[in-house]
C-alpha cells in the first residue's frame, strides 16, 4: 500500500501566511524596541519625537520662554529653562525607556520611549 | 426494525456518532496524559498531540457530535493538568473552540482542496492567537506581544507535523475508513 501524501496547493498558501504571521508577530514584539529609543517632548504647542541616537539642540517654547533640550550620547536632558528654580536642569540627563524629566512652570514633558524596557532590573530573587 | 430501512440506516449512524465520539474523546484524555509528560520550555505552551482527535473528527462526526468532542477534550486536559476549576481552563476552552470551528469551517470552505495539514495549521494558529489575545486580557496586558512569536512558531511546527501525521493516519487506517462508511461519509475507502 502506497502512502502517497497530497499536500495541496491551499496548504501551502497557509503554511505561507502563517509564516507571514509569525515573522509580522516577531516584528511587532521585538523589532522597533531594539535600541531604537526615541524622546518625546510635550509643550504648551503639541508634542515632538526626536530619536535619542541622533545629538541634537531643541528649543522648546512655553509661557515662559524657551526650553532648552539636548540630546546627546544617548542621553537627554534640560539644559537650560526660564523658571525660577531649574529644578528640571538638576534632574539631570535620562536614557531608559520610561524615564522622564519635567519642567512645570514652562509646561515641558520629557520623556524617552521604546528601546529596551527591561534594561534595568529593579529587583531579583533566588 | 428491518435493515435498510431509512430509521434503521438513521439508527444506525446516530449509534455510530456516538461510539465515535467515545472513543476519540478516550484518545483526547489518553492524550493529553501524554501531552502533559513532556518537558516544555514555558508554561501554557502545548504541543497540541491531544487534538489530533478532534483533527480526525473534522472529516467524520456531525457537527454537534463533532463539538461534544471538543468539549470533552477541554475537560479531559483540565482534569488531567489540574486546571479545570482555575482560569487556566478559559484558555484552554476559548482556544479548543474556536480551533475546532475554524478547523470545522476551514473544511467546509475549501472541502478537497485542503488536506489536514492546512486544517491542523489553521486550528493551531487560531487556538494560539485567541490564547494570545486572552493573556493580554487577563494577565500580561500589552506585554503579552512579546509572548506572541514563540506561541506562534511553536504552532505553525507542531500543528504542521500534527496534520502530516493525521493525513497519513486516515489515509492508511482502517478504523478510520470504516468510521466514515458507517457515518455515511461520502469519503472514499481506502481498503
Amino acid at each position: 500500500m502506497a502512502l502517497r501524501m497530497r499536500i495541496r496547493p491551499l496548504d501551502i498558501i497557509i503554511i505561507l501566511v502563517s509564516m507571514g504571521i509569525v515573522a509580522a508577530s516577531a516584528i511587532w514584539a521585538y523589532g522597533p524596541k531594539s535600541g531604537d529609543a526615541k524622546v518625546v517632548i510635550k509643550a504648551q504647542g503639541g508634542e515632538w519625537i526626536y530619536p535619542l541616537s541622533t545629538d541634537r539642540e531643541i528649543k522648546v517654547p512655553g509661557p515662559l520662554g524657551e526650553t532648552l533640550v539636548g540630546i546627546h550620547n544617548k542621553t537627554v536632558r534640560i539644559e537650560d529653562s526660564p523658571c525660577p528654580n531649574k529644578t528640571c536642569v538638576a534632574a539631570g540627563a535620562i536614557s531608559e525607556a520610561g524615564q522622564w524629566i519635567a519642567c512645570l512652570p514652562n509646561q515641558v514633558l520629557v520623556r524617552v520611549e521604546g528601546g529596551a524596557e527591561d534594561a534595568g532590573i529593579d529587583a531579583s530573587v533566588y | 426494525m428491518p435493515e435498510s430501512t431509512p430509521q434503521f440506516t438513521k439508527a444506525v449512524k446516530r449509534a455510530s456518532a456516538a461510539d465515535v465520539t467515545a472513543l476519540l474523546g478516550a484518545f483526547c484524555f489518553f492524550l493529553s496524559a501524554l501531552e502533559y509528560m513532556v518537558p516544555k520550555p514555558l508554561p501554557f505552551m502545548r504541543l497540541g498531540i491531544a487534538n489530533l482527535p478532534i483533527l480526525l473528527a473534522t472529516d467524520l462526526l456531525p457537527l454537534p457530535w463533532f463539538l461534544a468532542l471538543a468539549l470533552v477534550k477541554v475537560v479531559g486536559m483540565s482534569v488531567i493538568s489540574g486546571s479545570l476549576f482555575s482560569y487556566i481552563a478559559v484558555f484552554s476552552l476559548a482556544g479548543t473552540l474556536t480551533a475546532a470551528l475554524t478547523m470545522r469551517g476551514g473544511r467546509k470552505l475549501f472541502g478537497r482542496h485542503i488536506s489536514a495539514v492546512g486544517i491542523s495549521i489553521l486550528g493551531a494558529m487560531v487556538s494560539n492567537a485567541v490564547q494570545i489575545v486572552i493573556a493580554s486580557v487577563l494577565v500580561f496586558g500589552e506585554a503579552a506581544r512579546l509572548i506572541a512569536p514563540p506561541f506562534l512558531i511553536m504552532g505553525l511546527v507542531t500543528g504542521t507535523l500534527l496534520g502530516l501525521f493525521a493525513e497519513a493516519f486516515a489515509k492508511k487506517s482502517l478504523w478510520c475508513a470504516s468510521a466514515k462508511a458507517l457515518l455515511g461519509k461520502t469519503g472514499k475507502v481506502h481498503a
